[in-house]
C-alpha cells in the first residue's frame, strides 16, 4: 500500500502561502521597474511624467533584493520546518503571522515613500543621500517582522529538540535555523544604523551623520544578506533535489558542516564591499578579505556534493564513461531543470565574487556595472531560478493541487528564457564594467567621451536581455497563478531527500549552538571592534542630508 | 580475525561510489575560476 504523503499542516500552509503571494507580487512590480531601467539605460527611451530613473532603480532594488527574497525565504522555511518537524504550535503560528503583518506593513510603507519620489536612495540607502523617515521606519518594520518570524522558528525547533533528545534534527529544520541565526546576527548592523543614525537624522533630530559608520554597519549586514538569499537555495539543492531526481543526498554531515561554515564566515567580511573606502585601515580590509576567502570553502564543498549526488544517481542507473551520468538526469522535470540551470550560473557568479573580493582586482571593477552583473547572476539567477523550481512543488503542495504537464513545459521554457535573457543582460554588464561603465547611474554619454560611447552597444544588449527577462517574469507569474488557483486538485509531494549513509555522530556535534554562536560573535568582534572604534573616534564632523533627485 | 577485518575493509572499498566524473567536474570548475581570475589580474596589471 502506498504511504500517505507527509504534508505541511493546512494552517501552516496558509502562513507560508501568504509570504509567497507577497513575494510574487513584489516580483511583478520590481521586475517591471527593472525592465524600465534597462530601457532608459539603452538611451532609446525616456520615462514619462518626470518619473526619475532613481525612483525606479530604488523600487527595483528594494522590491526584488529585500522584499521578494525575504518573504519567499521565510515562507519557504516555515513550510520546511512544519514539514520536517511537525505542525507549528498555535503560539508559534500566531507569532509567524505577527511577523508576516509587520513585514507587510513595513513593505507597504517603504513602497509608498519610494513610489511618491521621497526615497530615491537606492536599495543600499547610502548616507548622505537622505530619504523620508517613513522609508527607514518601513524597512525597520520589515527587519523586526523577520526577527519575530525567526523566533517562531527557533521556538518550534527548540521544542522538537526537547522531545527528541539525543536525535539529530531533520536537515531542513537545521538549515532553516542556521539561516535565521545568520539573519538575526547580521540584521543587528542595519537595524543599528537605521534606528540610531538614519531615523533621527531624517526626522531632523540630528543634523549630521557619520557616513562611514553607516556604510560600515550597512555592509556588516549587506554581505551576509547575500548568504541569507543563497542558503535557502542550498537547502533545495542539498535536501530536495536528490529526491526529485530519484537519488540520495551524498552526505548529510557535509551539508550541515557547509552551513555552519557559512554561518561563521559570511558575517565578518563586509569590508570587501568597502575596499576603496578611505577611512578604514588596509590591515583590517586585509583581515576581512582573508575571511571572505574562507567562504569559498563551503561553496566548493557544495559544488562537489552536487556533482557527487548527480554522478552517484547516474551510475546507479547504469551510466558509464566520465560524464555519462549527465544523460540520466531528469531534464524534462522543471523541479530539477530550473535549479540545475541556477547551479550552472553559480559557476561564473561565484568566480566573479572571488574577483570582486580580491583587493587589487576590486580596483578594476569597483562601482562599475560589472558588480550589478555579478549579483544578477547570484541572486537573480542562481537563487531565483532555484526559488522558481521550488515553487513548482511547494505551491501545489500547499494549495492541494498538481502541476500539469503543460505547466511543466511552460516552466522549462521559462527557465530557458531566463537563462538567455540573463546571459545577454548580465554578460553585457560584466563586459561594460570591465570597460569602466558605472553602476547606479542613468543614461549619459558623459559629454560624448569616447570611453562612454564604447559602453552604448552593451547598454543596448542589457535592454534586450532585460526585455527577455521581463517575458520570463510574465511566464513565471502565469505558472504561479495557475498553481495557486487553477491547477487540478490533487496531492503533490514536498520532496525531502534521504542521506546515502545513515546519520554520523558528527551531525550531533554540529548542533552545538552555544559553540557556533560563540565563534560567530568572536569572529565578528575580532574583525570589527578596532576599526569601528577608529571610525567613531576619528570621524570627520559628519554630513548633512542630501536629496539629489 | 585479521583476515575478516581485511575482508570487511575490501567490501567497504568496493562500496565506495565511483566519482571520476565529479573529480573531472571540480577540476574544470577550478580551472574556470583560475582562468577568469588571472584574466582580470592581467587587466589590472595592464592598467597600472
Amino acid at each position: 500500500m502506498a504511504q500517505p504523503l507527509e504534508k505541511v499542516d493546512r494552517r501552516d500552509a496558509k502562513l507560508a502561502l501568504a509570504h509567497l503571494f507577497v513575494a510574487f507580487t513584489a516580483l511583478a512590480l520590481g521586475g517591471f521597474a527593472g525592465l524600465l531601467q534597462t530601457l532608459v539605460r539603452s538611451g532609446k527611451f525616456e520615462l514619462p511624467a518626470g518619473i526619475s530613473y532613481y525612483t525606479i532603480l530604488t523600487t527595483h532594488g528594494v522590491l526584488l533584493g529585500l522584499v521578494l527574497t525575504t518573504f519567499f525565504i521565510i515562507g519557504f522555511q516555515f513550510a520546511a520546518v512544519s514539514r520536517t518537524t511537525g505542525a507549528l504550535s498555535d503560539g508559534s503560528r500566531r507569532t509567524g503571522w505577527v511577523g508576516f503583518w509587520l513585514m507587510t506593513i513595513g513593505t507597504a510603507m517603504s513602497a509608498f515613500f519610494i513610489l511618491t519620489g521621497k526615497a530615491s536612495v537606492l536599495y543600499t540607502f547610502y548616507a548622505p543621500l537622505q530619504a523620508h523617515a517613513g522609508f527607514y521606519i518601513g524597512l525597520a518594520l520589515v527587519v523586526v517582522g523577520s526577527w519575530v518570524s525567526g523566533f517562531a522558528m527557533f521556538a518550534h525547533y527548540a521544542r522538537w529538540r526537547k522531545t527528541h533528545r539525543g536525535q539529530v534534527s531533520p536537515l531542513l529544520a537545521f538549515m532553516s535555523v542556521t539561516n535565521m541565526v545568520l539573519w538575526l546576527v547580521c540584521t543587528l548592523g542595519v537595524a543599528a544604523t537605521v534606528v540610531f543614525q538614519l531615523i533621527p537624522w531624517s526626522l531632523g533630530l540630528t543634523d549630521r551623520v557619520n557616513v562611514l559608520l553607516s556604510r560600515t554597519l550597512f555592509w556588516y549586514f549587506g554581505h551576509p544578506l547575500v548568504y541569507f538569499w543563497l542558503l535557502p537555495a542550498y537547502m533545495v539543492w542539498y535536501a530536495v533535489i536528490p529526491k526529485v531526481i530519484g537519488g540520495k543526498m551524498f552526505s548529510d554531515s557535509l551539508a550541515r558542516l557547509a552551513f555552519i561554515l557559512f554561518l561563521l564566515f559570511s558575517i565578518p567580511v563586509g569590508f570587501h564591499h568597502q575596499l576603496l573606502e578611505p577611512g578604514i585601515s588596509p590591515f583590517w580590509k586585509y583581515v576581512q578579505v582573508v575571511l571572505t576567502f574562507m567562504v569559498i570553502i563551503p561553496s566548493l564543498m557544495t559544488a562537489f556534493a552536487m556533482f557527487a549526488t548527480f554522478e552517484s544517481y547516474g551510475r546507479s542507473q547504469g551510466a558509464t564513461g566520465l560524464f555519462g551520468w549527465l544523460r540520466k538526469l531528469p531534464w524534462s522535470d522543471a523541479r530539477f531543470f530550473a535549479p540545475f540551470v541556477g547551479m550552472l550560473f553559480f559557476i561564473p557568479a561565484g568566480t566573479g565574487g572571488i574577483i570582486n573580493a580580491s583587493h587589487q582586482l576590486n580596483q578594476v571593477v569597483h562601482n562599475t556595472i560589472w558588480v550589478t552583473g555579478h549579483f544578477h547572476l547570484t541572486v537573480a539567477t542562481t537563487v531565483v531560478l532555484t526559488f522558481f523550481g521550488a515553487s513548482y512543488w511547494l505551491i501545489p503542495h500547499l494549495t492541494g493541487r498538481v502541476m500539469t504537464k503543460a505547466m511543466n513545459r511552460l516552466a522549462i521554457i521559462q527557465t530557458i528564457v531566463w537563462a538567455v535573457g540573463m546571459t545577454f543582460m548580465s554578460g553585457s554588464m560584466h563586459f561594460a564594467g570591465l570597460l569602466g561603465a558605472p553602476r547606479r547611474s542613468a543614461f549619459s554619454t558623459y559629454g560624448n567621451s569616447p570611453q562612454a560611447l564604447e559602453w552604448i552597444p552593451y547598454q543596448i544588449a542589457q535592454a534586450v536581455g532585460g526585455t527577455i527577462l521581463f517575458i520570463g517574469i510574465i511566464l513565471i507569474l502565469v505558472i504561479v497563478i495557475n498553481l495557486a488557483f487553477f491547477a487540478p486538485k490533487g496531492e503533490t509531494e514536498f520532496p525531502v531527500a534521504e542521506a546515502a549513509a545513515p546519520y554520523e555522530r558528527a551531525a550531533l556535534a554540529l548542533e552545538n549552538w552555544k559553540l557556533w554562536i560563540g565563534l560567530v560573535v568572536a569572529l565578528i568582534l575580532i574583525a570589527y571592534t578596532v576599526p569601528i572604534i577608529d571610525i567613531i573616534q576619528n570621524a570627520p564632523p559628519g554630513s548633512k542630508g542630501y536629496k539629489l533627485w | 580475525m585479521a583476515k575478516a577485518a581485511e575482508a570487511a575493509r575490501q567490501t567497504k572499498k568496493e562500496k565506495e561510489p565511483a566519482l571520476k566524473g565529479t573529480l573531472a567536474s571540480v577540476f574544470l570548475l577550478g580551472f574556470f575560476i583560475i582562468f577568469s581570475w588571472v584574466s582580470v589580474y592581467f587587466l589590472f596589471l595592464h592598467r597600472l
